[in-house]
Parts: C-alpha cells; sequence; structure tokens
C-alpha cells in the first residue's frame, strides 16, 4: 500500500510543476458552468423563482451540475483510458511487468496524484462560481463538507478504476480509448446533464443501482440537497462498486499480461 | 497556382494519412463507429430537454440538432485534415520544426496536415446523419459541405491564431486549449441563451458564432447572402492571422537540433 502512496506523491509533485493545465480546466470550468446557468434558467422561466422541475429548483439543478463538472474535470477519464491503452500499443508495458508493483495499481495511483492536483483548483473555483451565479445552497450546512469530500473522493477513485480498466482492453484491441468515449457519455447523459429524477420512473432504479450513481449522480445529489440517509445509500453504492472494478481491473490485467508474454512483450 | 497547389498537399497528406491507419483496418472502423455514437448520445439530452420546453429562442429539436451537426462536421473537418495543429505545442516546445522547415512547402500547411484524426471522419459523417434523421430538404445536403468547410477552417485557424503564443511564452497552450474549449461548448447551444457581452465576445475574439451559430441560421434555415460572404471573409481573415502569427512567431523558434525524418 506504501508503494501506491508514493506513486500517487510522486504524479502529484510532477503535476504540481504544471499549473498552466491545471488554470486552462479551471477556465474551461466557468464556461461550462455559465452556459449550463443560461440553458437552464431558459428552461425554468427567467430567475426559477422557486419553480421546480422534478424536484430541483434551479438552483438545486446548478449545484448538482457544478458537482457533475468537478467530476468530469477532475478526472481526464479519456487521458486515464489513453494512458493504459498507449503503454500496452507502444510495448512500455513489457518493462513495468517486471517491477515490484502492480501495473494497474500504479496507474490508478499516478492518476489520482493529477486529479487531486486539478482538484486544488477546481473546488474553489467551483465554490466561487457557484457562490457568484447562485448565492449559497439552502440548509447546507459546513458539518456536510466532510462527507462531501469522502464522497467526492471515492467517487474519483471509482471513476480511475473504471476507465483503468476500459484502457486494459487494449491487451486484446488496438486502440481502446472510443469505449472511453461511449462510456463517458453514459456518465454525462445519466450523471452530468440530468439527475435521475428526469428519466422515465422505470428507468430511475437502473441509473441508482449503476455505477454512474456511484461516481457521479449520488454525491452530485448529495452536493444538491445533502441528508444523512442519502449519504449512506451514496457511499455503500460507491465502495461496492469501487471493489467490483478494482477486482475487474486486476482480472482483465491478469489475463491481459498473459497475453503479452505469448507475443513476447 | 498557390492555392491549387497548398490544396493537392492538403489531399495529398489526408490521403497519405488515411493509408498510414488503414493498416489497423479493426480499429480505424471502430473509431468511426464509436464517433458516431458518441454524437448520437446528445440527441437524448436534447430529447430530454425539449420535452421540457417547447423551444429555447425560436430554436427547437430539429434546429437544435443542426447545430450539432454543424459543430460535428466543423470539428470534424478540421481534425481529419489539419489534426497537426493540434501537436503545435510540442513541436515548437520540443523544437520538432525543423522536419517542417526543411520542406519546400508550407511550413504552417505541413504541420497542420501531418496528421489525421480517423475518428474525425465520424463526426462528418454525424453531421448528414442529423440530416437524414431531421429529413432536412435535398439541398441541406449540398449546403452542409461549405458550412462544414468553413466552420473546420475557422476552428482551426483560432486555434492556430491563439497557439502561436507558445512561440513567446512557456505555458502558452493554455489560452488557446481556453479558446478552443469554449468554441466547443457555447458552439452546441442555442444563442438566445447567451447574453449581450458573451454574444460580443463570440462574434469577435472567440468566434464561436461563425462556427456554428451564423451557418445554420443564414446557410439553411433563413439563407442571407451578406451574411454568407460575411462568414467567408471572417473565416478568410482568421486564416490570414493564423499564418501571420504563426510565421511572426516562427522567427522566435529554436531548433531542438532533432534529428528525425518523415515517411
Amino acid at each position: 500500500m506504501r508503494k501506491y502512496l508514493n506513486i500517487f506523491k510522486t504524479s502529484l509533485r510532477q503535476e504540481s510543476k504544471t499549473i498552466t493545465n491545471a488554470l486552462t480546466s479551471a477556465v474551461s470550468f466557468i464556461v461550462i458552468i455559465y452556459i449550463f446557468k443560461q440553458l437552464w434558467q431558459f428552461i425554468y422561466g427567467g430567475q426559477g423563482g422557486g419553480t421546480l422541475i422534478n424536484g430541483y429548483t434551479l438552483e438545486m439543478m446548478i449545484w448538482y451540475m457544478i458537482m457533475a463538472e468537478i467530476f468530469m474535470y477532475s478526472v481526464n477519464s479519456r487521458g486515464v483510458t489513453r494512458a493504459f491503452s498507449n503503454d500496452i500499443k507502444s510495448g512500455k508495458i513489457a518493462y513495468q511487468l517486471n517491477k515490484p508493483y502492480n501495473y494497474y495499481f500504479y496507474q490508478v495511483s499516478s492518476t489520482l496524484g493529477e486529479c487531486i492536483w486539478k482538484l486544488v483548483f477546481l473546488l474553489p473555483t467551483a465554490l466561487l462560481i457557484g457562490l457568484l451565479l447562485l448565492g449559497p445552497i439552502e440548509n447546507f450546512n459546513l458539518l456536510y463538507l466532510l462527507p462531501l469530500g469522502v464522497s467526492l473522493l471515492l467517487g474519483v477513485l471509482l471513476t480511475c478504476t473504471i476507465y483503468g480498466a476500459v484502457g486494459l482492453l487494449a491487451f486484446w484491441i488496438e486502440e481502446s480509448t472510443p469505449f472511453a468515449w461511449i462510456i463517458q457519455k453514459f456518465q454525462m447523459l445519466f450523471g452530468l446533464f440530468f439527475p435521475p429524477e428526469f428519466f422515465p420512473v422505470w428507468l430511475q432504479p437502473v441509473i441508482n443501482y449503476s455505477p454512474v450513481y456511484a461516481m457521479m449522480s449520488g454525491p452530485c445529489k448529495l452536493l444538491a440537497n445533502f441528508s444523512w440517509d442519502l449519504f449512506q445509500n451514496v457511499i455503500i453504492s460507491q465502495v461496492i462498486w469501487t471493489a467490483v472494478f478494482v477486482g475487474l481491473g486486476l482480472l482483465i490485467y491478469k489475463l491481459g499480461s498473459r497475453k503479452v508474454n505469448v507475443n513476447g512483450g | 497556382m498557390g492555392v491549387k497547389s497548398n490544396l493537392k498537399l492538403i489531399f495529398s497528406y489526408f490521403k497519405l494519412n488515411l493509408k498510414k491507419e488503414w493498416k489497423y483496418k479493426s480499429s480505424f472502423f471502430m473509431q468511426i463507429i464509436m464517433m458516431i455514437l458518441n454524437d448520437a448520445f446528445f440527441i437524448i439530452q436534447w430529447y430530454i430537454i425539449f420535452s421540457l420546453v417547447d423551444n429555447i429562442g425560436g430554436y427547437g429539436f430539429n434546429e437544435t440538432m443542426m447545430l450539432w451537426a454543424i459543430s460535428a462536421g466543423g470539428y470534424g473537418i478540421s481534425h481529419a485534415f489539419f489534426a497537426g495543429a493540434w501537436n503545435l505545442k510540442e513541436v515548437i516546445y520540443e523544437g520538432r520544426m525543423d522536419v517542417f522547415l526543411a520542406q519546400p512547402k508550407n511550413v504552417l500547411i505541413n504541420v497542420c496536415c501531418s496528421s489525421t484524426q480517423i475518428a474525425a471522419i465520424g463526426d462528418i459523417a454525424y453531421a448528414y446523419i442529423v440530416l437524414v434523421l431531421i429529413g432536412a430538404p435535398w439541398h441541406w445536403y449540398l449546403i452542409m459541405i461549405p458550412a462544414m468547410i468553413l466552420a473546420g477552417l475557422i476552428y482551426v485557424a483560432v486555434y492556430v491564431t491563439y497557439m502561436s503564443l507558445c512561440f513567446y511564452v512557456k505555458g502558452g497552450d493554455a489560452l488557446a486549449k481556453s479558446v478552443e474549449g469554449t468554441i466547443n461548448k457555447a458552439a452546441q447551444y442555442p444563442s438566445a441563451i447567451y447574453s449581450f457581452g458573451v454574444k460580443a465576445l463570440m462574434f469577435t475574439l472567440i468566434p464561436t458564432f461563425f462556427y456554428s451559430f451564423i451557418p445554420i441560421q443564414y446557410f439553411f434555415l433563413t439563407p442571407n447572402i451578406w451574411w454568407i460572404l460575411g462568414s467567408v471573409a471572417v473565416t478568410a481573415f482568421w486564416i490570414f492571422l493564423a499564418f501571420f502569427t504563426f510565421n511572426r512567431g516562427l522567427r522566435k523558434y529554436n531548433s531542438g537540433s532533432l534529428m528525425g525524418g518523415r515517411l
């Protein structure tokens, strides 16, 4: 465990030298939140005026999206898959196989370092733009910050494990990033653009038990409308799905690395 | 003469890049199909939004889908023919321009055309899929070609213009990436949602309106020759600016003395 913590720290230190990417992300983040705010303001009809759509006020909706965009911007999901995919395609993976660490965990730890560095910029930006555009969240207590932080970190970890597992598919196919595009679209459609309540009733349980809920809609709902019951559900979902995808990633890696041996690296 | 020879160069590069990618046939087709699916996901997003409101500033489902068609098509053209522009940062900072400088053709065109993103073909195809989906009249299929080309050209020209900052400062790509990200995202939403100040910005420094809104409105919905000519002029201006800023920046370029060859 300690070696992965060191890999995480090294990645974090390395990332902290490149401030430009984090700043670019922050600017882009502001732009997209502005667009969403304008769009939903139009849909809610002017300033919203307390109108509820599927149980959400305009303010709740935008805070939901702010949290969702924090996830989208902190984890460069396509980049995670591409990192795995490139190592496998270029044969660089052969040099990683004999190292005293598990390559899958190595990449996930390294990616987590990058994500945390981005969060350092994204969280204050998100808070500032949210407060400027919408004002404080109704009934929000500062005590909620800790559980929200835990859920955010678990969501980021889960996202890295999922896209990492997808990247490992490059052992069998030449290019695995197109799969990441599709998964990302599921994540956006069922997590980012709309809370689960916006979908047909028959689809809502499917979303609520899916990884998209654990990696995005669950934590986003926590920010928009916190409750301890919801927190408990989200955390359980996040822990279970993280365990599932870590297991799946390890399995794919084990099967895939055998294939490298067969091909001679 | 110059235009003809440069066009020939652009198509020759495209053909060569395609041949290179064709080596991995399954990956070639998978990237195109996955990109079409990727773009198609947004149909569901807008379907849900238009179940909540009838229109957004006069734009209904079909008009919004056209915004997506043009954006995807323009992005597709820029990344199918000029994907090398997105390597400019590395080419400049790592001193990898030498190999392009040694060639007899225009340096910027050489760099931009040096690679092709196969998935971009899926974006171009998606523009036509949208036309089929919304039951567009036959002449829209023809108009889509110049509309996509103009959108693609202005997209790559704006990116190169801002990216030329890399010749002068470290981390000069940040502005280009931010502008590109803004154009990409803002172009996909009806213009009515933006305030006056933002609209002014989107007509000038971040010319999003010439990338998607003006083509939709004045090439397709309410054709207007003056807006079309204006759109061509603005695109030509940005192309000129891209060449100008790139060539000025090139004077500051430092070679990395990197040995390299291109086949």
